[in-house]
């Protein structure tokens, strides 16, 4: 072949797929709208029947009817959407209307789909329609390997309570990544007798290399009863999870927690200083008043910050100590306190925070 | 005569190959686009924003808007910014030195009053006049500083900065109110993110009200109804490709998140650097991979914001010049990264595919255009074959446009209207007949102010979303 036959193969192929895609282009458009035309009227059905079965005027049989004849990401997508805004004793038979639905039988079964979308579309049905024959198909999902399945089935203990699966969640949160965490833990503080005796369990293991995240979400927790095991830890000698001991202790006004807190504003690691003083700004403990003051002085210009921020915490002797540090010898603190009585209270709050 | 005859024939043969190269390159990355769109528009369609947005699991963000002469666009686009449909998040506007009335109309609009510095210089900075918050919104914080240009004000908005993300926005950029809760889903997929980008669209003939998008329109002006297409091509195809190379070099700075201990770790963006976003990312894989640090890059087609494209020609001139210089310079500077195995698959394909593909395409294309004719007159290349040639190369381009199309019409459709198709389609057949051999121009004139040394940033001329031109 020479190169001028090759061009011109070349170019007639370039034509062809030019005008291939301009005919795809232009059928994608058509049959998109059609469905689109087809869709919408049933959709606005499906929502009309769910309005006045929410509101208590029609029976749920217009509901079911709507939702089948949907789509099945459709019909998902519709629950999802209104299931905020049914009561739980409604919601719950719609759920169990829906597990004798052909069109939901096939979604379940999508749950031990190879195709990680399909095992999706279970996940979110599930996350708003699961019965308590579900636990298994949904431990499995909150173990699945794609991060949008397992995401999207630990909604469901938002609305189903079972241990099992409260556990299976619990025992993958150290493995995720930090905004994960904090998305399993909102689902999570649902079921907080489980999980607060499950933390007890894990945070009394020392060398669990999983502490910290633990340690984390007790934090997020703040529940008294775990008060006394995150005081333990306070000498651990792993910093993160002293730093998550000095956060945690500003939610438990105790006299054993302003002494760990009073031994972590010592500590070596800055961070962990800084989180301390936080703390003891929130627990505003008159007794530590010097200590906070004292703090205004550290080399770390963060630890500063908080010790300041935590004077204003002490009402008016903390502010009376932030004045005197104002026009006191050190220049690093004569700057913080400067800083932070000029705060407006908004941006006290949001700092604070 | 014989000599003259194998060095166009040596050339020829050089440049076809070249062609081969790259456009089989480009056909790569075309198919890569098509699985990596499909999975994006998945995620997209299954995204539970209702349950997000309650959830307090969105990491916090920081939004860094620059203004230097804004004052046209500088109230709607920071109103439209604080009203975005995100849980945490606070807006820190930079006023570089504006010579216009800028800080004026943001004192104004949004009842600024000044508070003292509570945040440590962490990046130096030229000297700050004055910081505002407002009693409006308490999102918002103003920084008044010594002019410093785009890379200082970024750079004075990290050290003000309270979250571990930030994104970088341009003043005269208005984001779609999911956008920010869009752009956070690989983070939610609990992938080790540094940085993600989403996608930049051409405002020009959009109905704006209230600092929202509200109609998307294709212009029917040429120059920035072409643009629209470069937008889609160059975001669509291209760095959806990339995204499954491992590779994304471009993470536009009108729209782009990033870690902010990362970018604090490179010491922040560089001011001396041209186009600040390349060398920032360029940076920033140098740094991760050297510390062996797990990470991605990403780039998410559905969160959207829009911005004013150049609509005279001289103006897109400057622009088209000022990238190329930044791609010159940026390939430059981080020349170590070529080839090296140190940098995995960033040096052994983003950067060459950058040097190479991009940075010397006008050089070689116009150095084609000057052999063909040279060769043409005087008999030496076959005046069909060479038409034949060009008309292929054209073809290419035409078809890599019109695939843009394609992934937009099956994904997100943002242009509703069939006329608006029709334009698209139009526009997407017409950029090789004389757009491309323009910036391919402009593009060159880049070479030869690099080689005078002349750093200089074109001028933008604002006209205000939803307004008349009030400069040419």
């Amino acid at each position: 072949m020479t190169s001028r036959q090759f061009l011109l193969v070349v170019a007639l192929v370039q034509g062809v797929l030019l005008g291939a895609l301009i005919v795809l282009i232009i059928l994608n458009r058509w049959f998109r709208l059609r469905r689109s035309a087809r869709i919408q009227p049933r959709r606005a059905a499906a929502d009309d029947a769910m309005r006045r079965w929410a509101a208590g005027s029609t029976p749920l049989g217009g509901v079911l009817i709507g939702l089948a004849r949907l789509p099945a990401s459709l019909a998902i997508d519709a629950l999802v959407g209104w299931s905020a805004r049914v009561p739980g004793e409604r919601w719950r038979d719609l759920a169990a209307a829906l597990e004798h639905q052909w069109w939901a039988r096939l979604v379940r079964a999508n749950g031990n789909s190879a195709r990680w979308w399909k095992r999706l579309e279970c996940a979110r049905f599930l996350s708003v329609g699961a019965m308590p024959s579900d636990v298994a198909r949904l431990t499995r999902l909150i173990n699945d390997p794609h991060a949008a399945v397992h995401v999207a089935a630990v909604a469901s203990l938002e609305r189903m309570e079972s241990t099992p699966l409260t556990l299976a969640a619990l025992e993958r949160l150290p493995r995720l990544a930090p905004t994960v965490q904090a998305y399993y833990a909102g689902m999570l503080r649902r079921s907080r007798p489980v999980v607060v005796q499950h933390l007890l369990k894990r945070l009394r293991r020392g060398d669990d290399p999983a502490l910290p995240r633990f340690a984390e979400f007790a934090v997020r927790l703040a529940e008294p009863a775990l008060r006394e095991r995150m005081t333990a830890l306070a000498d651990h000698t792993d910093p993160e999870v002293r730093i998550q001991v000095a956060r945690a202790m500003g939610s438990f006004p105790h006299r054993e927690s302003v002494a760990a807190l009073t031994r972590l504003a010592a500590d070596a690691a800055w961070e962990v200083r800084a989180q301390a003083e936080r703390s003891l700004g929130m627990i505003a403990d008159a007794t530590t008043l010097p200590l906070v003051r004292a703090a205004v002085r550290d080399p770390i210009w963060w630890v500063r910050l908080r010790a300041g921020l935590a004077l204003m915490r002490f009402g008016a002797a903390g502010r009376n100590a932030l004045l005197e540090i104002e026009v006191g010898a050190d220049p690093e603190a004569r700057n913080v306190a400067k800083m932070i009585l000029g705060l407006p209270a908004q941006a006290l709050a949001e700092f604070a925070a | 005569m014989s000599v003259l005859g194998s060095v166009v024939s040596g050339t020829d043969l050089a440049i076809l190959i070249y062609f081969l190269v790259l456009n089989s390159f480009y056909a790569v990355l075309l198919f890569l686009s098509i699985p990596e769109i499909w999975e994006q528009t998945r995620l997209a369609e299954d995204d539970d924003f209702q349950r997000l947005m309650q959830s307090d699991a969105l990491p916090p963000i920081t939004m860094l808007v620059p203004a230097y002469n804004e004052s046209a666009t500088v109230e709607a686009s920071v109103t439209a910014m604080l009203t975005l449909e995100y849980r945490s998040y606070e807006v820190v506007v930079v006023n570089d030195g504006s010579k216009d009335d800028t800080i004026e109309q943001l004192r104004h609009a949004f009842d600024l009053y000044e508070v003292p510095r509570i945040y440590p210089e962490t990046i130096p900075t030229q000297p700050l006049r004055a910081v505002y918050r407002s009693r409006t919104r308490s999102r918002l914080l103003v920084l008044d500083k010594e002019n410093g240009g785009k890379a200082d004000s970024l750079n004075a908005a990290i050290n003000a900065s309270r979250f571990p993300l930030v994104i970088a926005v341009d003043a005269d950029t208005l984001i779609e109110p999911d956008a920010l809760l869009r752009l956070t889903r690989p983070f939610l997929l609990g992938r080790e993110i540094a940085a993600v980008g989403g996608t930049v669209r051409d405002l020009a003939a959009d109905t704006v009200k209230d600092g929202r998008v509200t109609d998307a329109r294709v212009p029917h002006r040429l120059l920035p109804g072409i643009q629209v297409v470069e937008y889609l091509r160059a975001f669509l195809f291209g760095r959806l490709g990339w995204n499954r190379l491992g590779g994304n070099l471009i993470i536009s700075g009108a729209f782009g998140l990033f870690r902010k201990e990362y970018i604090a770790a490179i010491g922040g963006y560089r001011t001396t650097s041209i186009v600040e976003d390349l060398d920032l990312v360029v940076r920033l894989h140098r740094y991760l991979r050297a510390k062996k640090v797990r990470y991605e890059m990403p780039f998410i087609p559905d969160p959207v914001a829009w911005t004013e494209v150049p609509e005279s020609a001289k103006i897109l001139a400057r622009q088209r010049e000022r990238w190329q210089r930044g791609l010159i310079a940026a390939m430059w500077e981080y020349k170590g990264m070529l080839f090296n195995p140190r940098y995995g698959r960033v040096g052994f394909l983003a950067m060459p595919f950058y040097a190479f593909g991009e940075m010397l395409a006008p050089l070689i294309e116009v150095f084609g255009y000057v052999v063909t004719v040279v060769g043409l007159s005087a008999g030496m290349v076959n005046t069909s074959f060479a038409l034949l040639f060009v008309l292929v190369a054209w073809g290419y381009g035409m078809l890599l446009s019109i695939w843009a199309v394609v992934l937009e019409e099956v994904s997100f459709r943002r242009y509703r209207r069939f006329g608006d198709l029709f334009l698209l389609l139009l526009y997407a057949s017409l950029e090789n007949f004389g757009y491309r051999q323009c910036t391919v121009w402009w593009r060159l004139k880049a070479f030869v102010t690099v080689w005078k040394r002349r750093q200089v940033w074109g001028d933008m001329t604002r006209k205000g979303f939803g307004k008349e031109v009030s400069t040419p």
